[in-house]
């Protein structure tokens, strides 16, 4: 026990280094979970590491700043956490959580990486929205194919099934959902929800033709974070009213 | 890194409410880039964009493909400001480990499909990379005098680590020695490095 505890502290310095392999990462963030200690080193090498990184400092290639500057003008940023009354509504649900083979996540990326081209172009009509669509579809590939993509399903408290592919690094999760089908008044809503307790909406998933949805695509997704769905009004709301039919944890 | 100047290269027109002096703190630049600050942005570009691009650029060599992944970095500035946490590092630590996680992700993609069944190519000129990078400027003398304090063991395996991108297990691979050897290496010698630059955190 104290042997494995003290190698586990022994990787302290390649974390703060990103030199682990993902499971090697997942593994230690467990660990430093209950480290106070490992906490603290980690800190003090990443920000040794950051000035190993400042001495690296070269000058950017001319454009590159108009670029960077432009490019924050179209992006919408992603809002602080805040409070939100369903902050603590996933803690009791029973979901399970079950390890995937390369090859079961293969399958699943490859018929979303079809159903997103399918569906996207299926529902274009101009060119800008072709292009749209191409973004959106760049987007969800390289999620489905980033090396930490891992798969995870958890059913509904009223059916249905939920799958995302999650990638940490990008900070990105790709969600498709096959649910059980709502009144035309209504539609399911996806949200992420911080575990301070704020809801940030990431779109409508259809409350008719169930399975027929594109997938959608969540951003600034962190670990501690829940992805959770709603039933709401058709059009969607602003903020959860009601008690998720699903939520899934984003866990480290 | 309160003593890192901001870059004169490119001098911001003073946008309104801007006044001088704290201002330029990172962490309150992020503050207010969360709060959607174009001009703040602007001054974390300049105070950054240098030790982004260069990080990157380190790790994946390739420029165009650097530049790509500088802006995508810079991009995820702008957008999780909100979630820089000031309680919990620096704002330079904060940015850099966004760079190097994101240059590192790019080369474990490209490798995966072709490297993991190949024998890894040793960087023959991975020893010299900071020295390449010291031009007078006072916090790279103080890096390159750090890195000098290490043992050769010690500072290659940091080396190859961050700058090259290798995981610690390569790392073994690449100097031949066993892996607890590197995983202890790479610790020393960060410890080592935090004291000699007077790091507190």
């Amino acid at each position: 026990m104290s042997v494995r505890r003290h190698e586990a502290h022994l990787l302290t310095g390649s974390y703060a280094l990103d030199a682990l392999t993902e499971t090697e990462r997942a593994e230690f963030e467990r660990h430093l979970a209950r480290c106070p200690s490992c906490t603290e080193e980690v800190r003090g090498l990443r920000e040794t590491a950051a000035r190993l990184a400042m001495a690296a400092a070269v000058p950017p290639p001319p454009g590159m700043r108009a670029r960077a500057l432009a490019a924050a003008q179209s992006a919408r940023q992603l809002g602080p956490p805040g409070r939100n009354p369903l902050a603590m509504a996933g803690q009791r649900t029973g979901w399970r959580r079950r390890p995937v083979s390369r090859a079961a996540l293969t399958t699943v990326i490859v018929t979303l990486a079809a159903a997103v081209v399918f569906l996207l172009v299926a529902q274009l009509s101009t060119s800008r929205q072709l292009q749209q669509a191409q973004a959106s579809s760049r987007e969800i590939t390289a999620v489905l194919a980033a090396p930490d993509a891992r798969i995870e399903s958890v059913p509904g408290t009223a059916g249905g099934m939920v799958t995302a592919v999650m990638s940490l690094r990008r900070h990105e999760a790709v969600v498709t959902a096959d649910m059980p089908t709502l009144p035309g008044s209504r539609v399911y809503q996806l949200w992420v929800m911080t575990a301070a307790g704020s809801a940030r909406s990431v779109g409508l998933l259809a409350g008719t033709r169930s399975g027929s949805a594109p997938p959608l695509l969540a951003d600034g997704v962190l670990p501690g974070d829940r992805l959770g769905i709603t039933v709401e009004p058709a059009g969607g709301t602003a903020r959860p009213t009601t008690t998720p039919v699903v939520v899934m944890p984003v866990t480290a | 890194m309160g003593d890192m100047k901001a870059s004169p290269a490119s001098p911001q027109q003073p946008g309104p409410g801007r006044t001088q002096g704290g201002d330029q703190d990172p962490a309150t630049l992020l503050a207010r880039v969360a709060r959607g600050d174009h001009a703040a942005f602007e001054a974390v570009y300049d105070q950054f964009a240098g030790p982004v691009y260069g990080l990157v650029r380190k790790v994946l060599r390739d420029p165009a493909q650097s530049e790509e992944v500088a802006q995508e970095v810079l991009l995820e500035v702008w957008r999780t400001a909100a979630r820089f946490d000031p309680g919990r590092g620096s704002a330079s630590s904060w940015m850099m480990t966004i760079a190097h996680r994101r240059a590192i992700d790019r080369v474990r993609s490209e490798n995966a499909a072709t490297a993991r069944e190949q024998k890894l190519i040793p960087v023959a000129e991975a020893g010299d990379d900071v020295a390449e990078l010291v031009e007078g400027k006072l916090d790279r003398q103080r890096v390159l005098h750090c890195l000098d304090s290490l043992s050769s063991l010690q500072a290659e395996s940091v080396n190859l680590a961050y700058y090259g991108g290798y995981t610690y297990s390569q790392v073994a691979e690449l100097l031949g020695v066993p892996l607890g050897t590197v995983k202890t290496r790479i610790r020393d010698g960060l410890i080592r490095l935090r004291d000699c630059m007077g790091v507190t955190w």
